[in-house]
């Protein structure tokens, strides 16, 4: 057989890229499930070093299993609410909401085409007082998201850790290695009336890092649009 | 065991080894050598991904049409990559090292030794030599990584492992040696000392 006309090239990529993708999305399916848990309990894990349960080195020396009690031991109440801060439906089940529910909501925060409806935001209140918000947005390369703790006052941030998927390792990476980066926001107000909710800049109420300029100002911005979009909430606790 | 086949499994662990006589690969073994446990894992990642795509490759090397070779290498390889980096993040004991190497699984596609091999080992041999010249050659880039990363891991956090060697006789991390830079250093000495070994690999 001629290996080099155009049909049998035409016929033998389209049968191989066929196959290759058939096998893919099986073994995708098949591992979702055994990778949701994986994801959960990174998520709960970062929650609670936001909260500080723990430093994020500590929390990762416990199994899944032992985060998810830890979670459960831990938590008071967990809900979402609407923009006006109004609470929409507790969350049952440990439901939490890691960086694919994130990137919806974030969608109808920030409306335009891809918004599928009014934002629901989580909102994760723990037994130690603290009350953990997540926030997401754009770094350099991909996606960055975190989760951002607040005192009982509603304006003193208690914590924070910060995950991306796939921003410069020694540089935009360090929002999320850098524990000496996230622990700055410990202690630190967020003025809620604001546009810059919290100053993430060059000598900021948050210092940013250098050489990763983009990704600090992907964080800078993602912190401020999802904080404000929790202001309502906040301000009502407040009263 | 026939003295070839033999030749191709020892060749790319020492006298034709990917990294030091090669140099290819040298990107990625700079990036995960800061823990063994991260060296150790990209090695068998590039082991499973070199073995099985020559592999594969050296099934098909008669059916695939010249002009899309390269192509076909390609949806191979990242086929594999890919499955690895499911499995990998699919497992609670290995989910961890696939966050800390992030990027790094994926990139292994760009890892030059593993289409290199393809292209001038697989495409021209039978399927059993083929799976073991990619299985030794990914063997001979993780025996770097693996002695690179003993060194970093060791010297610059003080443990093996994880576990402590030698903090506990008050023995202060070396900073220096967590950066990328002094992994290019440690290979420099290895590719020094083995040239030193390999006379013949000493240029005039």
């Amino acid at each position: 057989m001629n290996t080099n006309s155009n049909i049998y090239t035409l016929v033998y990529t389209t049968v191989i890229v066929v196959v290759v993708a058939a096998l893919l999305a099986f073994v995708s399916q098949s591992l979702k499930s055994r990778q949701d848990a994986n994801e959960k309990a990174e998520t709960i894990s970062q929650m609670l070093t936001a909260a500080q349960y723990g430093t994020k080195a500590d929390l990762d020396k416990l199994s899944n299993t032992q985060k998810l009690e830890k979670y459960t031991e831990e938590i008071e109440k967990a809900f979402t609410i609407g923009l006006d801060g109004n609470v929409i439906r507790d969350l049952e089940n440990l439901e939490v909401y890691g960086p694919k529910p994130l990137k919806r909501q974030n969608y109808n925060i920030k409306g335009g085409a891809n918004k599928t409806g009014e934002p629901e935001l989580p909102v994760f209140v723990f037994k130690n007082g603290r009350t953990v918000v997540p926030i997401y947005g754009a770094g350099l390369w991909g996606p960055i998201w975190g989760y951002i703790s607040f005192e009982t006052d509603n304006v003193t941030m208690g914590g924070a850790y910060f995950d991306h998927e796939s921003e410069t390792a020694g540089l935009g990476a360090r929002i999320k290695d850098d524990p000496s980066f996230q622990a700055q926001f410990v202690g630190k107000t967020a003025s809620f009336a604001d546009a810059n909710v919290v100053d993430l800049s060059k000598g900021g109420q948050i210092d940013a890092i250098s050489g990763a300029t983009m990704t600090s100002k992907g964080l800078d911005a993602a912190i401020d649009t999802w904080l404000a979009a929790y202001a309502n909430y906040f301000s009502k606790e407040e009263e | 065991m026939d003295a070839k086949l033999k030749e191709t499994i020892l060749n790319p662990i020492f006298k034709g080894n990917p990294i030091t006589v090669l140099v290819l690969g040298i990107c990625s073994s700079l990036a995960v050598t800061v823990t063994l446990k991260g060296a150790l894992v990209m090695a068998l990642s590039v082991i499973v991904v070199c073995g099985i795509s020559s592999l594969i490759l050296s099934l098909l090397r008669n059916t695939i049409p010249g002009r899309v070779r390269i192509i076909v290498q390609l949806v191979v390889v990242a086929m594999m990559v890919i499955l690895v980096d499911q499995v990998l993040k699919s497992f609670e004991a290995t989910y961890a090292i696939d966050k800390q190497l992030s990027v790094y699984i994926g990139l292994i596609i760009t890892n030059c030794i593993v289409m290199g091999r393809i292209e001038a080992f697989a495409l021209g041999n039978k399927p059993w030599p083929s799976f073991l010249d990619g299985v030794a050659n990914g063997a001979g880039y993780g025996l770097i990584l693996i002695i690179v990363a003993f060194f970093r891991e060791l010297l610059g956090s003080g443990t093996l492992f994880g576990i402590d060697i030698l903090n506990r006789f008050g023995y202060v991390p070396n900073n220096l040696v967590i950066l990328p830079p002094f992994a290019l250093i440690l290979l420099g000495c290895i590719v020094w000392v083995q040239r030193s070994i390999q006379k013949d690999l000493q240029e005039k």
